[in-house]
């Protein structure tokens, strides 16, 4: 059954009431949160990727110790994430009801990770907290609904305030400084937008906070990038002419890989959330059971934060310009790009990065050759693409950041090979008991 | 690239523009002893629009207000003040006490010298027949106007080349029946083009792809004779969309600009759009309110392409902050409108600012913006200086000269709270004219005609359309500032093509002016 038509049913059940009480799954359950979520992050302006990307791992982070807490296969990642000590535990011999533990926390996890939306967020939350909280629950014994919910609020809170610390709680400016100094000299990064907010990079700080899976923010680290040079025969004017030639001779599908991994906030549910909704196009597809689900969203979204905080740690030590500035400069004033370039530091990509991250942890869970359709955008337009692999579609992600004109080949290259030092810490959590 | 450059810091946050050599206009809030009472009221579905529509509604040449109410009814109000006194507004039955209310735009639909009004709602809209003495009857039927059933939130019209009757765009927003699925759910935006008989409207043709347009203008952006559509787009709602702009060929469907013929695929909040022509170029320039930065749009490539690039920081006007009251999140624009409120010969900027609805990530203190435009084509902020700041929750407005005093005067409606009104009470300000246009029968305003007037060794300009803004459109007088000039000449370029001679006037004077061959007939009015 595709997602859709769980969505579809859920939706029924949301519209029709309680007269099908506790007719929704766990599975029906983290499809309709997910949905949700995706929308929100499409729809506030603060979940720039990166700030989407902490946030999709917090709340998988909620979920999954919910279903993990009730499921004696399953193993805490509590002692396992950085500064994530303890969690409170259920009361022993008691009796939850699993779907309402996981809706509650789904429920607390978006008001806390995902609430910062404008009023048709907020009253589409609204509903959907209402209408779930009364379909999950319409049939479950009084004591054991309280006992349910307690516990659910309980863990929210904890997994709220262990996110406190991590330094990317507080966003302001939609991630952008009120004041920045930018470092003057040959090479490094100039804003390149005309807006006047963007006259900083996003989020400088970004790559200080603390990380999900992996160690440190420079676990997985970077060489630097090739030496800035402007003379003709230079490694790097080569590579700037590589992103110049290819941007002015694309193919009509490449112009069409370039937008279907554009991902631009505000206008989609970001990189990040293009691979959770491919995690969960494919959780619908082969019906996973929802020990699964929690486990391959929790690892994912972990590598894909991880991902991040390492890119950025790594941008702002390089601090490297962008092609367009360059370009400009150095072979044609007039060129323009294909995407709008990011207001940031070019190395590494990004996007390259997380996807590389995403793909070890997709991989390592479904396989390697493991194939499937992409229909994130279809929505927007873009027909669904067909990958034969996690990789297959990482690695087009990443080239579509030069057939867009806004990275250099080794930011894309090297952010996969980032990608994959730091998916790996997410593969190396423990889930399932031995 | 290795570390260990010197590093040489470059702060990037830049001064606001001096706004010392400016003659900063003051103004006085008179909200209190208008008699203007009128809250734009509602949740949800009225998290957008609350407009104004301004015009002359009794022939005594002072600007009226019907004035948006939500889930309030809309309000006539008559101005009852005298050139140069306080601003004074009585109610009065109109017909037109709708709720649901978005905004209004006043149009001479018919042609018989009558404003009539078309109404914007949640539901049906209305058009609205002028039958003289600000009263009005519904004419949707004898019109043939079908109101729809949207969440209308744009409004622009035009009189195509032999037509005699208008052409209607109406911008529709969200589907309010998917409570849980809003996204993506953008309803179509209309045309409605006049029927073969030239007295009602066509069945109305829907404009696809659309999506969920906050503002429209009918606007001649290359100086071809014809006008094209300009939609502002919120891509908060809409799934595959972009700002647009549809080209109106006679007698044709209308169809998109396209990448191949320039126009550039951007996507921003657009929530209002202003028009101003270039001193430099003669060209229309386009301010497009958003939420952070604000968008001024320029022509890039001549009038062969329609394509512009987006330079609010070079000019100044990107007002993606608040400037006053010390909150720092981003802005949220609105109402937008150029106009020269210190008769200096110079387009000043008008935007009305305020929050969505509790959204936490943009300022809750949103003080609306007056920028300045300097000699140099740059802005400064004055809205504080000139005493009109404010952090009502602002929507819709109009910069009007209420008082017929030569000098403009701001009106703004507010979400949750009544409107505000201040009057420009600026001593000495520079000379000014006020123009208002007549045609013979159809198109009696001469919407889509150029007003050109001299000022010094430069042609200021003026497309008269009806449209833009935010729910709020003006129809009447069109002011122009001149500075220490104390005499000029004016032409103008009717919709038809025929241009008049440049013809001397008197400065400091309202003009009624009306079209004779090449000819303009020049009637002073009063004051």
């Amino acid at each position: 059954m595709r997602l859709k038509n769980v969505l579809g049913i859920a939706a029924l059940c949301l519209s029709f009431g309680s007269a099908q009480a506790n007719a929704i799954s766990q599975e029906q359950i983290i499809a309709t949160w997910y949905k949700l979520i995706l929308n929100l992050v499409r729809h506030t302006a603060t979940y720039s990727p990166p700030v989407a990307s902490r946030n999709f791992a917090y709340l998988a982070a909620t979920a999954y110790e919910a279903t993990a807490s009730g499921d004696d296969h399953l193993i805490s990642f509590a002692g396992q994430l950085q500064g994530l000590k303890n969690l409170p535990p259920r009361e022993k011999g008691k009796a939850y009801d699993e779907a309402l533990v996981l809706n509650t926390v789904l429920d607390q996890a978006t008001h806390n990770f995902f609430s910062n939306t404008g009023p048709t967020g907020q009253r589409v939350l609204g509903l959907t907290s209402k209408k779930m909280a009364s379909d999950v629950s319409n049939k479950v014994a009084a004591d054991v609904k309280k006992r349910s919910i307690a516990y659910a609020q309980k863990l929210s809170a904890a997994v709220f305030e262990w996110s406190k610390t991590d330094g990317g709680a507080v966003v302001e400016n939609m991630g952008f400084p009120m004041k920045y100094d930018l470092i003057k000299g040959p090479g490094h990064w100039v804003p390149t937008s005309q807006l006047r907010q963007q006259q900083a990079p996003l989020l400088p700080n970004w790559g200080k906070n603390r990380t999900f899976a992996m160690p440190a923010s420079a676990t997985c680290n970077l060489p630097s990038p090739p030496e800035y040079s402007e003379e003709k025969a230079s490694e790097f004017f080569k590579q700037a002419k590589e992103v110049y030639d290819t941007k002015n001779n694309l193919t009509p599908e490449q112009k069409t890989i370039a937008r279907f991994w554009s991902d631009d906030p505000m206008l989609s549910s970001t990189p990040p959330g293009h691979w959770i909704g491919i995690a969960t196009e494919i959780i619908d597809r082969d019906k996973l059971p929802v020990a699964k689900s929690v486990d391959v969203l929790a690892r994912l979204s972990f590598a894909v934060a991880d991902g991040f905080i390492g890119c950025w740690n790594t941008k702002m030590q390089y601090d490297l310009l962008r092609p367009i500035t360059y370009i400009k400069k150095n072979i044609d004033q007039k060129w323009e790009t294909l995407l709008i370039t990011p207001p940031f530091p070019e190395y590494p990509s990004g996007h390259s990065t997380q996807s590389g991250a995403a793909a070890v942890v997709l991989s390592k869970f479904f396989g390697d050759h493991f194939a499937f359709d992409d229909a994130t955008h279809e929505g927007d337009g873009f027909k669904p693409r067909h990958f034969a692999s996690f990789w297959d579609a990482a690695n087009e992600a990443g080239i579509s950041r030069m057939y867009g004109g806004i990275h250099f080949r080794p930011a894309i290259e090297r952010g996969l090979d980032q990608g994959r030092c730091v998916g790996a810490y997410a593969t190396q959590l423990k889930t399932v008991k031995q | 690239m290795k570390l260990g450059f010197a590093l040489l810091l470059l702060s990037v946050t830049l001064p606001a523009q001096a706004a010392d050599n400016l003659a900063i206009p003051k103004f006085v809030e008179e909200t209190k002893t208008s008699g203007l009472h009128s809250v734009y009221k509602g949740e949800w579905q009225y998290m957008v629009g609350g407009g104004v529509a301004t015009f002359d509604c009794n022939g005594d040449g002072f600007p009226d207000a019907y004035i948006a109410g939500g889930e309030n009814k809309a309000k006539l109000f008559i101005n009852k003040s005298k050139t140069g006194g306080t601003l004074k507004f009585t109610e009065a039955k109109s017909g037109a006490e709708f709720d649901k209310v978005t905004g209004a735009y006043p149009l001479d639909v018919d042609g018989d010298g009558i404003m009539d009004l078309v109404v914007l709602r949640v539901g049906e809209n209305k058009i609205m027949r002028g039958l003289g003495n600000c009263k009005f009857a519904e004419a949707n039927t004898q019109w043939n106007f079908d109101g729809g059933d949207g969440w209308s939130t744009a409004f622009s019209a035009t009189w195509e080349k032999g037509n005699t009757w208008p052409t209607l765009a109406i911008g529709n927003y969200i589907d309010r029946t998917k409570e849980m699925e809003p996204w993506g759910s953008c309803t179509d935006n209309f045309l409605l083009r006049p029927n073969a008989k030239q007295d009602g409207f066509d069945k109305p043709a829907a404009l696809k792809p659309s999506f969920c347009a906050l503002s429209m203008l009918f606007t001649d952006w290359n100086k071809s004779g014809t006008q094209s559509l300009r939609v502002a787009n919120d891509r908060e709602y809409y799934q595959g969309g972009q700002e647009q702009m549809w080209k109106m060929p006679l007698g044709k469907p209308p169809s998109l600009y396209t990448a191949d013929e320039g126009w550039k695929f951007v996507r921003y909040w657009g929530m209002g759009i202003a028009e101003n022509i270039s001193m430099a170029d003669g060209m229309p320039q386009y301010y497009v309110t958003s939420m952070a930065d604000q968008h001024l749009l320029v022509l890039s490539d001549g009038v062969a392409k329609p394509s512009y690039k987006d330079v609010p920081f070079a000019s100044g006007v990107s007002a993606q902050r608040p400037y006053a009251g010390g909150d720092l999140r981003p802005s949220t624009g609105w109402h937008t409108q150029f106009e020269d409120v210190n008769n200096d010969g110079l387009s000043d900027l008008f935007i009305a600012k305020g929050n969505v609805d509790k959204m936490p990530d943009f300022a809750a203190k949103d003080p609306s913006n007056l920028l300045l435009q300097n000699a140099d084509g740059t802005f400064a902020e004055v809205g504080d200086k000139s005493g009109m700041l404010s952090f009502s929750q602002a929507r819709g407005g109009a910069v009007a000269d209420f008082n017929r005093d030569g000098k403009m005067d701001v009106l703004i409606v507010n979400r949750h709270e009544n409107v505000k009104i201040w009057r420009n009470v600026s001593k000495n300000l520079g000379h000014w004219l006020d123009l208002r246009l007549s045609l013979a029968g159809a198109n009696h305003d001469g919407i889509g005609a150029w007003i050109e007037v001299k000022h010094g060794d430069k042609i200021m300009r003026r497309e008269i359309t009806s449209g833009g803004g935010h729910v709020s459109g003006v129809n009447g007088f069109w002011h122009f500032g001149l500075g220490e000039q104390t005499a000029t000449q004016i032409r103008v370029l009717w919709p038809d093509g025929v241009q008049s001679d440049w013809q001397d006037v008197s400065v400091d004077q309202s003009y009624l002016v009306s079209k004779n061959q090449a000819v303009l007939d020049l009637k002073k009015l009063q004051p």
